[in-house]
């Protein structure tokens, strides 16, 4: 646990907070506690999002320093034991038809990944049609949707629609997010939840594999 | 600089619950106010479903030309919208607006029939382009439809797509070397933007946007979709003109001062 890796990636110190993650690394420090600061200081980056503080931009930074600093830890983690991170699950995750907004999705994906799960992201504008075919295939135990504008509502309801005539509905729970996003769209669209963040949705996750 | 006046758009939330209750009162004190401040065109969106577009936008335009001369903006994709409501304009309207999208093939026709001013957007079926060849391109494409159709080209005012700078920093480089391109290749035509979209996401837009919008300027930027009841934009407009030469002795300027334009 670093507080100083912590601090560097919420005040948006990418060379410093990359550099600070090789040296840890170097000096053989655990690479799940550097994977549990990311968690830590998005968590505080969401925060400071919602309440106005910091920005898009701001969120465009944090993935890509989440994205150096999970390169240099994830080969540490395959050659450790400690770390011989067995799935816990698999996801399907996408944001919808229509909609191309991704900056989030990359960092709730990247969130999923840490937290040990198999994630198959499908990227953005992603047709119903796409998401069946890839739940039918992959056979995941989540699926999560994300849009950002209110355009992302029917394509939502329609995905899960598509999910149940392909006769998949029951084998998976379906969770969506995003910009617009909240409860009531999550009952519009008969998803199963809503999760407001990428903590939301690793717990979420977490909840419906039945792991702690 | 030719303003089209953008409050009257059902996207937002009062404006819609105005069309919803038939609130003549407010759309057409929204009309007035603008029409006050300069307006070239009244833009009018419905922002309806599209059953009922026809009869909001005909409501809308009706409400609109019940106070004020200054020619309306007809903003819808729905070629049915726009006929209903091209029936009851009383002056040429502005068609806002046609692309190459395949959705919007149907409103070249009325733009060529009923010889109207039009907002065209630099995209087609692949959405909005990436770089500034992508955009010419484009507009190189919707011009070869346009002078088919015996469209001016003086009637186009081409609108380039300004990105959000918080996904892309290099956006509005991109955006002002669009316009640059454009006036050179195509002399005729004109050039337009809305002004809010480029400070998406970011805190104290008001001021990336009015730089925005002199910067364009001065690109070439000859037409915007804003609201033109906003100080800031009334004294960028007056401020940037002076600057580029577009006011004789600072008359527009000095004129606007003694008016109390820059009182704050």
């Amino acid at each position: 646990m670093s507080k100083e890796l912590v601090n560097l990636v919420v005040d948006m110190r990418e060379e410093e907070a990359v550099k600070l993650a090789e040296k840890l690394l170097a000096e053989g420090a655990e690479p799940l506690g550097l994977l549990d600061d990311c968690r830590e200081a998005l968590g505080i980056i969401g925060d400071r999002f919602a309440a106005g503080e910091c920005f898009v931009p701001e969120l465009i930074l944090a993935g890509e320093m989440l994205r150096q600093i999970g390169a240099l830890v994830k080969p540490k983690l395959e050659a450790s034991d400690a770390g011989a991170q067995k799935k816990i699950g698999r996801i399907v995750f996408g944001t919808v038809e229509g909609d191309i907004h991704d900056i989030a999705k990359d960092i709730v994906v990247f969130m999923l990944d840490i937290n040990g799960f198999d994630v198959m992201d499908l990227g953005v504008d992603v047709p119903a049609a796409k998401f069946v075919e890839a739940v039918k295939e992959f056979k995941p135990q989540v699926v999560g949707l994300s849009g950002f504008l209110t355009l992302a509502y029917d394509p939502m309801k329609n995905t899960v629609q598509a999910l149940k005539d392909a006769g998949l509905r029951d084998s998976v729970k379906i969770m969506i997010g995003g910009g617009q996003m909240d409860d009531n769209v999550a009952a519009y669209a008969k998803a199963d939840a809503y999760g407001k963040d990428a903590m939301a949705a690793v717990t979420l996750s977490k909840g419906w594999i039945g792991v702690k | 600089m030719k303003i089209i006046a953008e409050k009257i758009n059902g996207t937002r939330k009062r404006v819609a619950q105005a069309i919803q209750e038939r609130d003549a009162a407010f759309i057409q004190g929204l009309a007035k106010e603008q029409a006050e401040a300069g307006a070239t065109w009244l833009d009018a969106n419905a922002g309806t479903a599209p059953q009922r577009e026809p009869e909001d936008l005909i409501w809308l335009v009706e409400n609109i030309q019940a106070v004020t001369d200054t020619p309306v903006s007809l903003d819808s994709a729905n070629p049915k919208a726009l006929q209903a409501a091209i029936k009851v304009v009383k002056k040429t309207p502005m068609i806002n607006s046609i692309s190459l999208e395949p959705g919007r093939i149907d409103v070249f026709p009325i733009v060529a029939e009923h010889k109207c001013p039009a907002v065209a957007l630099a995209m087609d079926e692949k959405g909005i382009p990436k770089t500034k060849e992508e955009r010419i391109s484009i507009i190189g494409r919707l011009l070869e439809k346009t002078r088919s159709m015996d469209i001016p080209d003086g009637n186009l005012y081409f609108d380039p797509l300004a990105m959000t700078i918080g996904t892309g920093q290099e956006n509005a480089l991109v955006f002002f070397e669009t316009i640059r391109e454009i006036r050179a290749k195509f002399p005729e035509v004109h050039v337009t933007c809305g002004l809010s979209n480029i400070s998406f996401g970011l805190p104290a837009r008001k001021y990336i946007n009015r730089v925005f919008l002199a910067l364009s300027m001065q690109a070439g930027l000859d037409c915007a979709i804003t609201n033109p009841n906003s100080k800031d934009i009334q004294t960028t407009i007056l401020a940037a003109e002076l600057l580029l030469n577009q006011d004789r002795y600072c008359l527009k300027y000095t004129r606007a001062f003694r008016a109390g334009v820059f009182e704050e």
